[in-house]
């Protein structure tokens, strides 16, 4: 089972793309089923996890001369990731319902599945750098063919920035084999003795997460990608992609070398703090809707590195919390962004204006979701934000407090794109046009919204997840 | 939290918690399948929330305390607190009887709008919001409620949000409000990691046994203010408060007298103790009376209806601070609940007015309206006698006692500066009064008040019932002040006040009536001179606050820092990004030029090639 939901996707993609050629409809169907089939056995993953540490689901593919296989481990970590990434699938499939050439798109998608959750679920560290890399195969070419004006080159940019920082992590990897004879790195934790060149090897895996995230100043590839992806594709990007970088920060650095994180925390936290501002005022000066919203998106990040930078019980869970906050908040933003370009054909705010007469519902969602993008209470944006500030202020005293100043600069930029577009009287150009959305669009932005609020009032299914996840490093 | 709110045994603190956000998805749903219902939807649930606050009022014995688990991650718990007593009551019965006029008045004020749905379920959320504050004991809970006056406020301001300007004052307030507000969020977590709790009562507690770090209080007691600043309109950040006028006037009526600017007067007072152990008061009292000199001096000179009052209302808040501030919570708190009272009333009737005037805001095209709509005027004038502090309406008993407390407690600053703003209410409300009720109808064309006819008893009601509290209330006021205080307060005696302030206000009605009744061209003669020309240019601006706040986050923050920052991003970080292009390429033709066939050129790559890996090699081992 844990093979098929893996592989599966990779092969039988090819197969899906073949058979329904001639009926591109139907792919969608497909692609929504099998996603639903992944989220319910996330879930059902979930019910069977253990109350602290791993699940052994299997091993395969072993090759015992060199003591390698796929092994395939989960925690609670693993399978938080694995149930957003299935939701997110899902709600992709009903945001792109009217994309053009669907067998191939909903092929990609289902190829990119298999992966994705490999990267997830395995705990060697080779096949997890594979996974990792596969990931960006279907990416480049629904990122390529599906964008904008300039895909090719966001595409290119993409791949290669995040490809050549992987080769950093990679080498990180096989010095980690060379030095302990290990590729199992559940099974490394807590044995950082057994490193020889500790700081070398985190510094090479911070770069590989830190591009991927992305931090300051690695994050220039992220706005040009997520601006001329389809907007779809720009959830999965936000939504899981980074997420990957996240999640590989947490795994890799504070799990496997926690005293060695410890010593580069100061730097962590100030990566993540100049990340929350510097984009926060990138995104303010932002005319262009779509890239305010990538902006965004990077200041969000940045809170989740300067939550995990505490090394602590909670502030990981704060982290896990904003991760999933962020997907779900800032995917609605991308797709009403990407949205509202492909009706009225500009991407600029100031030429927008007055949308809010014409798209009451769309309106009403983006300024839902802008809300918890600054941190509104009864959002999620405001949980992760107050449990991150808290978390923060306890690890490293008082002067963290001035992360709360990226509740005022979100405060700035999304109001701001509020008051440009969607409120103000009606612009010729929107005069003109006609806003019309399908409604699986309306069904999955509905959705959205409903899940922000919810968590956002009721956030703690999310922190027994993460409470399940992070026990191990213990209250202090 | 939400599966234990079926826990919470009282009936009363059950519907204050549910009933506006239950109420106000309804009033838009229903509302949205026939018009009509949003209202009545509203109404019911406005007179459900006011029956529930004075059940709340009657049953009172002891203060209800109830814990409800809410988030716990690692080891950090922030349960969602309930705690109510007199002064939370109190707060209360404003919020929800005010409110629930104000639905009432909107009935036939909001009556042609097609957007009903929104506006009533926006002003339920909104008063849901000023509930959630003053029931809650942690900070985090008083935040959260803290936070959702601010999005209504935002959504209920820039409501017709098709209009350039109210889309415009719908963000400066939500922006203006967000500056003070990030600064309790970072009190929150000062308090929470250093002070060990975010429970006001215990902070009060702590407090008055001395356990807490003086410094830690100042600080988180200066943020919070900030918070407090940013919300009840003090100076700097109050042009919000003037530009707010842009929503409907019901609104205006809620925002000024029902909840949010009140909100800040509570979370002071709520954490009086705390305050009080600290100097923060002797910062609050200052940055208060400083407030009530710009408010009420800008006053006097403004031309819209509404920003005349919205002008007093930051004075009167500010003279409510100074109350707190200058160590009299008995006055403080009196001044609020009678300045609710009486600034509700007089948002609703100048809504009235406004209503009968098609919506004609300029005081000086008004006039007369004394012969059509009389009723309106009396209800008007009792709400105006009360602010100006003529006894025996309630506004004198409050107002005295705060300055009163002022002089006594000594910063001269302080108590000059408050009882210029005290005395100068008489004067902008009785222009205000004088100019659109007596006189003759300027502007002719402009105002045709025969179509609307009189008032309506929809609009008469309310105003009539808060026209009656605001004199009635004066019978009570040393009530009120033991209700909430718990304890007999001793009543602050300045000998000569009462006669001075008497006597000044007599004066200053005296030439405000002269000037606007029978002097006009008098009036517009001294007005016309160079020199009164850029005083009334600096009061009529608001002493330019509004914009120099507008340059700073323009010119500094936007085009500065955000612009330099954008710079930075695109001709630096990118810059070098794309530059491995170009690099590459370079790379490679330095090095294509080795392959040229020629012996001698692979030679002397060759030796250079040994010559590095021999110097290599004997760096490596020598240590050369």
């Amino acid at each position: 089972m844990e093979l098929l939901v893996i592989f599966g996707p990779i092969f039988f993609s090819f197969f899906v793309y073949f058979i329904f050629r001639n009926s591109p409809e139907t792919t969608k169907y497909v692609a929504l089923g099998w996603f639903v089939v992944l989220f319910f056995l996330s879930l059902n993953w979930y019910h069977q996890l253990p109350p602290e540490g791993y699940m052994v689901l299997g091993k395969y593919l072993s090759v015992p001369q060199f003591g390698f296989e796929l092994t395939i481990k989960m925690d609670a970590l693993s399978v938080a990731m694995l149930i957003l990434t299935s939701a997110l699938l899902v709600l992709v499939v009903l945001t792109s319902w009217e994309e053009k050439e669907q067998h191939i798109y909903m092929s990609l998608l289902i190829m990119f599945s298999g992966p994705i959750f490999g990267v997830f679920m395995t705990t060697n560290i080779l096949w997890f750098f594979i996974f990792w890399e596969l990931t960006l195969v279907p990416m480049l070419f629904l990122v390529g063919y599906w964008g904008a004006e300039e895909r090719i080159y966001a595409a290119i940019k993409f791949f290669l920035y995040t490809h050549v920082f992987a080769m950093f992590m990679f080498v990180a990897f096989f010095m980690i084999f060379r030095q302990t004879g290990v590729w199992d790195f559940s099974d490394l934790a807590g044995k950082e003795n057994l490193f020889k060149t500790p700081f070398l090897i985190w510094w090479l895996m911070f770069l590989g997460f830190a591009a991927k995230l992305p931090v300051f100043p690695f994050h220039t590839w992220l706005p040009d990608a997520h601006v001329q992806a389809p907007s779809s594709i720009s959830v999965l990007l936000a939504g899981v992609l980074l997420k990957m970088g996240a999640y590989g920060l947490i795994r890799f650095t504070v799990e496997l070398m926690p005293e060695t994180t410890k010593h580069f925390a100061m730097v962590m936290l100030i990566i993540g703090i100049i990340t929350t501002l510097f984009a926060g005022f990138l995104a303010i000066y932002e005319r262009h809707i779509k890239k305010m919203v990538a902006y965004s998106s990077i200041s969000h990040m940045g809170m989740v590195v300067v939550a995990i930078s505490t090394v602590t019980y909670d502030g990981l869970s704060a982290s896990l919390y904003e991760m999933i906050g962020h997907a779900l908040v800032i995917s609605p933003l991308f797709l009403i962004a990407g949205w509202l370009h492909h009706k009225t054909h500009t991407w600029y705010m100031d030429e927008m204006g007055g949308i809010m007469k014409k798209a009451p519902f769309v309106s009403a969602i983006f300024i839902l979701a802008g809300m918890a993008a600054l941190g509104l209470p009864g959002t999620m944006g405001f949980i992760g934000e107050l449990t991150i500030t808290i978390s923060a202020v306890k690890a490293y005293g008082w002067w963290v407090a001035i992360v709360a100043v990226a509740g005022l600069i979100s405060a700035g930029y999304i109001i701001w794109a509020v008051r440009r577009a969607i409120h103000g009287p009606m612009s010729p150009l929107v005069e003109r046009t006609t806003f019309t959305m399908s409604f699986p669009e309306k069904l999955a932005l509905a959705i959205y919204a409903i899940l922000i609020v919810y968590f956002g009032v009721n956030p703690q299914p999310i922190f027994n997840l993460a409470n399940q996840a992070f026990a191990f490093l213990g209250g202090n | 939290m939400i599966y234990e709110i079926g826990s919470i045994g009282n009936i009363g603190v059950k519907t204050l918690l549910i009933a506006p956000y239950l109420g106000s998805v309804l009033a838009y749903i229903l509302g949205k399948a026939k018009r009509e219902l949003a209202f009545w939807v509203a109404e019911i649930v406005g007179a459900l929330l006011f029956l529930a606050s004075i059940y709340l009022f009657i049953s009172f014995e002891k203060p209800i305390d109830i814990t409800l688990n809410w988030i716990n991650y690692g080891d950090i718990h922030l349960p969602f607190r309930i705690y109510i007593d007199h002064l939370s009551i109190v707060m209360l019965l404003i919020a929800t009887g005010l409110g629930f006029a104000d639905i009432h008045f909107a009935h036939d004020y909001m009556g042609d709008d097609p957007d009903q749905p929104r506006y009533y379920a926006k002003v339920l959320f909104f008063i849901g919001g000023m509930i959630l504050l003053v029931i809650t004991k942690d900070l985090i809970g008083a935040f959260i409620g803290w936070e959702f006056m601010g999005l209504a406020s935002y959504a209920l301001i820039s409501f017709w949000y098709y209009k350039h300007s109210a889309a415009s004052a719908g963000m400066q307030a939500f922006l203006y409000t967000r500056l003070g507000d990030i600064f309790i969020l970072a009190a929150i977590a000062l308090l929470y990691f250093y002070a060990g709790t975010i429970d006001l009562i215990k902070l009060n507690e702590m407090a008055n046994s001395g356990e807490l770090n003086k410094t830690l209080a100042l600080v988180t007691a200066l943020f919070i203010f900030m918070g407090a600043i940013g919300k009840s309109g003090q100076f700097p950040l109050y042009p919000w408060l003037m530009n707010a006028m842009e929503g409907p006037t019901t609104v205006s009526a809620l925002i000024h007298g029902a909840t949010m600017v009140n909100s800040g007067i509570y979370i002071v007072a709520r954490l009086f103790d705390f305050y009080h152990y600290t100097d923060a008061l002797f910062i609050v009292a200052n940055v208060a009376a400083l407030s009530a000199f710009i408010g009420s001096t800008s006053a006097l000179v403004q031309k819209e209806i509404k920003k005349i009052l919205a002008y007093s209302t930051m004075s009167h808040l500010s003279i409510a601070f100074v109350g707190l501030g200058v160590g009299s919570l008995a006055a403080g708190m009196l001044h609020l609940v009678n300045h609710a009272i009486f600034k509700a009333l007089l948002f609703l009737s100048a809504g009235a007015v406004i209503y009968l005037a098609h919506h004609v805001k300029d005081a000086w095209k008004l006039g007369g309206l004394w012969k059509t709509a009389p009723f309106v005027a009396i209800f008007m004038a009792m709400g105006s006698l009360s602010l100006a502090g003529v006894p025996p309406f309630s506004g004198f008993f409050s107002k005295e006692m705060v300055v009163a407390s002022a002089w006594e407690w000594g910063n001269g600053f302080t108590a000059i500066f408050v009882t210029i703003a005290a005395l100068l209410s008489i004067a902008y409300i009785t222009r205000l009064w004088v100019l659109i009720f007596l006189g003759e109808p300027r502007h002719e064309s402009e105002h045709d008040h025969a179509i609307h006819g009189a008032s309506t008893f929809w609009m008469r009601l309310p105003l009539g019932i808060l026209a009656f509290v605001t004199l009635a209330i004066s019978l009570f006021q040393s009530d009120i002040v033991h209700y909430i205080v718990g304890k007999e307060v001793e009543e602050p005696h300045v000998a000569w006040l009462t006669a001075f302030m008497l006597s000044g206000m007599a004066i200053l009605f005296a030439i405000v009536v002269w000037l606007y009744v029978k002097k006009l061209d008098l009036l517009q003669k001294i007005a016309s001179h160079q020199f009164m020309k850029t005083i009334h240019n600096i009061l009529f601006n608001g002493y330019y606050m509004e914009a120099m706040i507008t340059w700073i986050s323009k010119n500094i923050i936007v085009n500065s820092i955000a612009r330099g920052f954008r710079w930075f991003d695109t001709f630096v970080i990118d810059w070098l990004v794309n530059a491995t292009v170009p690099m590459t390429r370079a790379f490679y033709r330095f090095f294509k030029k080795g392959h040229s066939g020629e012996i001698g050129g692979y030679i002397g790559q060759m030796v250079i090639g040994i010559a590095i890996i021999v110097i290599a090699i004997l760096t490596i081992v020598k240590g050369l």
